[in-house]
């Protein structure tokens, strides 16, 4: 009987989430397909957005996740890759880097988006602009990106790695060849966590790349986020909602499709790799 | 690494910033309230399509953000939505328009007018049907705006109140929600921009607006300043505006965007100029 009970509320659990996401989507879909049509990703939003379209929001939202992961990437796996392979495991500096990547991943975006806007933006002289929204960006994802590489690449038994040892390979042809394509679930996850994590930021965007809805014509413009977009409009605007959900309604799409991209992207791209190796 | 890292980083930054800054003199930057941003940003279009050189940056993040920054020379103007303060007088205020909120009935109601006091007592659940106020034994539906709205940052201002202490039985989002609540409930309360609420009740929509500390609730009323329920929203500066800056204020304040200010639920801050005049969604 109460393992009847058990089952049977483990099952409530996933059909709660599962009917709670299918309601998120379903309402922005719906409410969103009613304002949406081709033109809206191709015209400038006018009225304060009421009308119009999403062009120029959609052409810094993609500038900004752009740079936001041409920084983090390859940063991120280096630190990874240290703290795993290089770092020994009771030294004090990996220990307190651990520590401190938690914490970081933890701090609320707001957060990120004051420091943003007051290194980038005013420090460094980069004003409102896509370039300090996107290292603002750069900085929020890395902390989570980091974390879930180094776990995956723990996860790798030390077999392969004495396996590689004993094949007299070099430390950095082991890493390259054998650790990381046997640690790509978890590189996979940690990109999708930081696509979707950068692609829906909202606070740490308004005060390091802006509000501007003008399209962008170099890195140094400021340009709105399409998060931010959908904020003013819901926000700010009245009679805004409609448009509010059809943004929302792309912005999701965009999600779904930069994740399968990645995923297929970095299956592709480690599975040569092992055949080769 | 580091070290180089952010050297380079600030050396290209350098090389950025004197390339921008020949464009400077044809650059505006604002800076401050969110409910202005999306008015000032309508009117910067407009600006700028009558003036190709000229590029206008509008930035959000509040009105003491918009003090700040434009004390600081990050902006060339601030957006604030509310009188300067006595603190605050290093900065000249240039007015663009009001913004007004009116306490709207059902048409059906007998009640003409309500003091601040019961006002507060509906909205706290002290009292909660109609008949001790002298009209129908009818439950009162309270109607409040939802968390966000600047409708109802100035709702709570004016009578002291906080978001926590309402009860309210209609959390509602936009103005027209509003309405449409109160007019399909005959003993409903609730506040929506004057703008909205008049243009409505032009259209035959069987809501009324209340007065507020005998002042009527009407457009004309709000742009004379009288009545209380309102704010200013304003452009401020810190030097005596010149050029490019002058220019954008004058225009901000002329006819040329009334249409726009009207079409943001706002109210251009002079007597006649557009009565009822409020575009349709």
């Amino acid at each position: 009987m109460a393992e009847r009970i058990f089952s049977w509320l483990i099952m409530v659990c996933a059909l709660l989430v599962v009917a709670a996401l299918l309601w998120v989507l379903s309402d922005v879909v719906l409410q969103g397909a009613a304002h949406f049509s081709w033109q809206f990703l191709f015209d400038a939003p006018t009225d304060a957005g009421r009308g119009g379209g999403i062009a120029p929001i959609l052409v810094s939202t993609l500038w900004l996740l752009l740079i936001a992961l041409t920084v983090a990437l390859p940063l991120g796996l280096g630190v990874a890759i240290w703290l795993s392979e290089f770092a020994s495991s009771n030294s004090r500096f990996a220990n307190s880097t651990g520590i401190t990547l938690d914490i970081l991943a933890g701090v609320p975006s707001i957060v990120y988006g004051l420091f943003g806007n007051a290194f980038f933006s005013i420090y460094l002289g980069l004003g409102f602009s896509l370039l300090s929204g996107g290292l603002t960006l750069a900085c929020m994802i890395l902390p989570v990106f980091v974390r879930t590489c180094e776990v995956g690449l723990r996860t790798v038994s030390n077999d392969w790695r004495r396996g590689a040892l004993a094949l007299g390979m070099t430390r950095s042809t082991a890493i390259w060849h054998i650790l990381l394509p046997a640690a790509r679930p978890a590189i996979v996850a940690g990109l999708i966590l930081s696509i979707g994590r950068a692609t829906a930021e909202t606070a740490a965007l308004l005060f390091t790349s802006g509000y501007v809805d003008r399209m962008p014509g170099s890195l140094l413009d400021s340009g709105r986020a399409l998060a931010v977009h959908i904020y003013d409009l819901a926000m700010n605007v009245t009679g805004g909602d409609g448009a509010a959900y059809a943004s929302a309604l792309v912005l999701v799409t965009l999600i779904i499709v930069l994740n399968t991209l990645a995923q297929s992207l970095v299956d592709s791209w480690f599975k040569r790799r092992l055949v080769l190796a | 690494m580091i070290k180089a890292l952010a050297s380079a980083i600030v050396l290209l930054s350098a090389v950025l910033n004197l390339a921008l800054a020949q464009a400077d003199n044809r650059q505006l930057t604002l800076t401050g309230s969110s409910t202005i941003a999306p008015l000032a940003m309508e009117i910067a279009k407009r600006y700028e399509s009558q003036h190709p050189d000229v590029r206008i940056d509008v930035q959000m993040g509040g009105s003491s953000r918009g003090i700040n920054d434009t004390r600081m020379g990050l902006a060339d103007i601030g957006m604030v939505s509310r009188p300067l303060k006595s603190t605050e007088q290093d900065l000249t205020p240039f007015q663009i328009a009001m913004d007004g909120i009116g306490i709207i009935l059902h048409k059906s109601n007998a009640v003409t007018a309500l003091s601040d006091a019961q006002i507060i007592d509906i909205y706290t659940g002290k009292i909660n049907n109609w008949q001790k106020l002298g009209a129908a034994d009818l439950p009162i539906t309270v109607v409040n705006k939802a968390e966000g709205r600047s409708t109802l940052e100035l709702f709570l201002h004016y009578f002291s109140l906080k978001n926590s202490q309402i009860k309210a039985q209609v959390v509602i989002g936009e103005n027209q929600q509003g309405i449409k609540t109160v007019a399909g409930n005959p003993g409903a309360i609730g506040y929506v921009s004057i703008g909205t609420a008049e243009y409505e009740q032009a259209l035959g929509t069987p809501i009324k607006l209340l007065p507020m500390a005998g002042q009527v609730a009407t457009v004309a009323s709000v742009a004379q300043g009288a009545y209380p329920l309102s704010r200013q929203l304003n452009l401020v500066v810190k030097a005596k505006p010149e050029g490019l800056v002058k220019n954008f204020i004058n225009f901000a304040q002329s006819a040329e965007v009334k249409d726009l200010i009207v079409a943001q639920f706002f109210v251009a801050p002079f007597s006649n100029s557009i009565k009822s005049g409020v575009a349709g969604e």
